[in-house]
């Protein structure tokens, strides 16, 4: 072995490592772009970045602290930690939920404060543990909406020409039927499930993403930093997730913060209309059995309904906050 | 005339998004579990004879792609078929028309009060900008965003349905009321021509409810854009001119900035009419109208074939010339939009 051929590989291993760790400090350096406004400013001396840094942090701080948002924090914070510690904080087990007991529609009582639902099952129980299912469908589902909605718009804006005609008008179609609508058909094609529910949302967010995205990346397509990056040779994918991308991300965060709420609303929507996994502790699916109990147990169908109501609450109060403090003038509505 | 060119262009693109909409929905409807003919033939024993006569008959023998253009043909024609097991063998025309009615009355009204309400409380907030009654305000509204449409109507029937009896929870005419003679199938417009003025009032009385419901789906998003473009509009130089002219603030909100600031809230009206419809399902299930909304759950849950793809097909053209009717209102009350 030549002395070459040992620096070669020593070099090779080096770009093995470092590659990881970049794409760990991207998201890094991103997430701390995307959430500080003003943090990326390499042209200044030290002392102003630290300057402009402490500035733009304070005003962010202080635009986000509203007494809105706050309250909006402290719902979501709840509602996670019922999801979370379901089994230390519920009263009832997880078969106790799902049991079958004496006293069906029983009016609340010392050892059922909310009162008991269908078989008899303790209303406060399936609350908690009804947690769960709502926040494992709408999480995944969004992601997956938000991560093939980003990149089919960015690539279809990009491109331009033919690719965005045909993309958009494929995103139109989907667009065209009221959402709710088009997941009802498609659980009732693949059945109803967990997994499908998921799936049925997450490919119905993609159109809103990838039209939300595509204007974004159309304006900053024309900006003059894409003319340098093109010129100094980037390729078309770095220009696309390095350069644009983080530019016009903005809208989308909020967006998702929004989006966790009406998915988890449009969710409890599907399972009052039956389209749902009955086999979920589900507050919607609670409140489809009780409703026909509304007048005689009017606890089995109420308390769900406000605890979703909360639920979706404290994310649109998060996201409104989010927005006034990434967006002061209402750009991105 | 350049309005006129712009409507036609507008009508011309819809047609490639309308053939799409209808291929989806063909492929859906085919790919959708269960057996229409085994639904429509009566249960029990089911002679093989029979089934395959009404197979030929209705063309499921044929090629997928030659029933694709027969279902197109028979959609542009007016052949709709008739609904196989929600109400046998009915045409589905006929079906579609008792229905849609009554949806379409509770979506106008709501409409018509959530867009008249958003755009008073976006104004209001707007110039009481972070004060506390801007709080408010905005808490209101985003709680009628999170607001489920189902829990919303069931609190309101418990409430002035059921402990304190003012309206009525279900249904929409009173049990003893007979129907006018259709002539349109819009009850009030029926009950107006043949003279019994008594049935339009109680028609209205039932369907107090669900428009409230309704209307609060769509009333936060109209609020929100109110407020916001009210707020852009009150920062312009006009506005400073008007108030450094002398003009009474209440003036200056009223005549100069109310109107230019409504341009985008009606396109967010006209955009919200998805959302309605959308509503309008789980409104009608929850105080049991019998309309739109709710035969397109029985026929996605029965597998209707023929009347869940007229019906996405009637709701798809609705909701495209929604949008039209808003691009041109939009293109009408803005002069500085050319197409």
């Amino acid at each position: 072995m030549t002395q070459e051929q040992i620096y070669e590989e020593d070099f090779e291993i080096k770009k093995e490592k470092s590659v990881v760790r970049e794409i760990f400090s991207w998201f890094g350096s991103n997430l701390k772009f995307l959430l500080v406004p003003g943090s990326r400013l390499e042209e200044l001396t030290l002392r102003e970045i630290e300057f402009e840094q402490k500035k733009s942090k304070r005003k962010f701080i202080r635009r986000f602290k509203s007494f809105l948002t706050i309250i909006g924090i402290i719902l979501i914070f709840a509602i996670v930690t019922l999801a979370v510690f379901a089994p230390w904080i519920s009263p009832g087990t997880f078969d106790e939920a799902n049991g079958i007991f004496y006293n069906e529609w029983g009016p609340p009582s010392e050892i059922n404060p909310l009162g008991k639902t269908s078989f008899g099952r303790d209303v406060l129980t399936r609350l908690i543990w009804g947690a769960r299912s709502s926040l494992t469908i709408a999480l995944p589902a969004i992601t997956f909406s938000v991560l093939f909605g980003v990149i089919i718009g960015v690539i279809s804006a990009y491109y331009g020409g033919w690719v965005d005609s045909i993309i958009m008008r494929i995103m139109d179609i989907f667009l065209a039927f009221p959402g709710l609508i088009l997941a009802m058909v498609f659980i009732a094609i693949w059945g109803q499930e967990i997994q499908y529910i998921m799936l049925a949302w997450g490919i119905l967010g993609i159109p809103y993403y990838s039209r939300l995205i595509r204007g974004n990346v159309l304006q900053a397509r024309k900006l003059p930093y894409i003319e340098a990056a093109k010129v100094s040779g980037a390729g078309s994918w770095r220009i696309m997730f390095k350069h644009i991308l983080p530019n016009v991300i903005q809208p989308i965060i909020i967006s998702f913060t929004f989006d966790i709420g009406g998915i988890i609303l449009s969710l409890a929507g599907l399972a009052f209309l039956g389209f749902s996994d009955p086999r979920m502790i589900e507050w919607g699916n609670d409140i489809a059995e009780a409703r026909l109990h509304l007048y005689d147990a009017p606890w089995a169908s109420l308390w769900p309904g406000f605890i979703i109501l909360i639920t979706v609450l404290g994310f649109m109060l998060l996201g409104d906050g989010l927005r006034d403090a990434l967006d002061p003038k209402l750009k991105n509505l | 005339m350049s309005m006129i060119k712009f409507i036609i262009r507008r009508l011309i693109a819809m047609i490639p998004v309308l053939f799409g909409t209808l291929t989806l929905v063909f492929v859906l409807s085919r790919l959708m579990p269960g057996d229409p003919i085994l639904a429509y033939l009566p249960e029990g024993k089911v002679d093989p004879i029979m089934y395959q006569q009404m197979r030929q008959q209705l063309g499921f023998d044929q090629p997928i792609i030659v029933q694709y253009f027969r279902y197109l043909g028979d959609l542009f024609v007016g052949n709709w078929g008739f609904s196989i097991s929600i109400n046998r063998g009915q045409d589905v025309w006929s079906l579609i028309m008792q229905r849609l009615p009554r949806t379409v009355d509770i979506a106008i009204f709501s409409m018509l009060i959530a867009g008249f309400l958003g755009i008073k409380t976006g104004v209001v907030s707007a110039v009481h900008r972070n004060k506390p009654k801007d709080t408010i305000l905005r808490g209101l509204a985003l709680i009628g965003v999170a607001i489920p449409v189902f829990f919303m109507g069931m609190i309101l029937q418990f409430t002035v349905g059921y402990l304190v009896p003012i309206f009525p929870t279900t249904g929409f005419k009173t049990y003893s009321f007979p129907n006018p003679p259709s002539v349109t199938g819009f009850r009030m417009i029926d009950a107006f021509l043949s003279g019994e003025f008594y049935m339009i009032g109680d028609y209205l009385y039932h369907l107090v409810l669900p428009v409230v419901c309704l209307s609060f789906i769509i009333l936060a998003g109209i609020t929100r854009q109110s407020r916001s473009s009210m707020l852009e509009v009150l920062e312009q130089d006009y506005v400073r001119t008007a108030r450094a002219k002398g003009c009474k603030e209440k003036d200056v909100i009223n005549t100069h900035a109310r109107k230019n600031s409504l341009i985008p809230t009606i396109t967010v009206i006209g955009l919200s009419f998805a959302g309605l419809l959308s509503g309008a399902v789980l409104t009608e299930t929850t105080f049991g109208l019998v309309g739109v909304g709710e035969l397109l759950i029985a026929s996605i849950r029965d597998v209707d074939y023929w009347v869940m793809n007229a019906l996405v097909f009637v709701i798809t053209i609705l909701f495209v010339s929604i949008n039209l009717v808003t691009d041109v209102i939009y293109a009408m009350l803005d002069p500085r939009i050319v197409y």
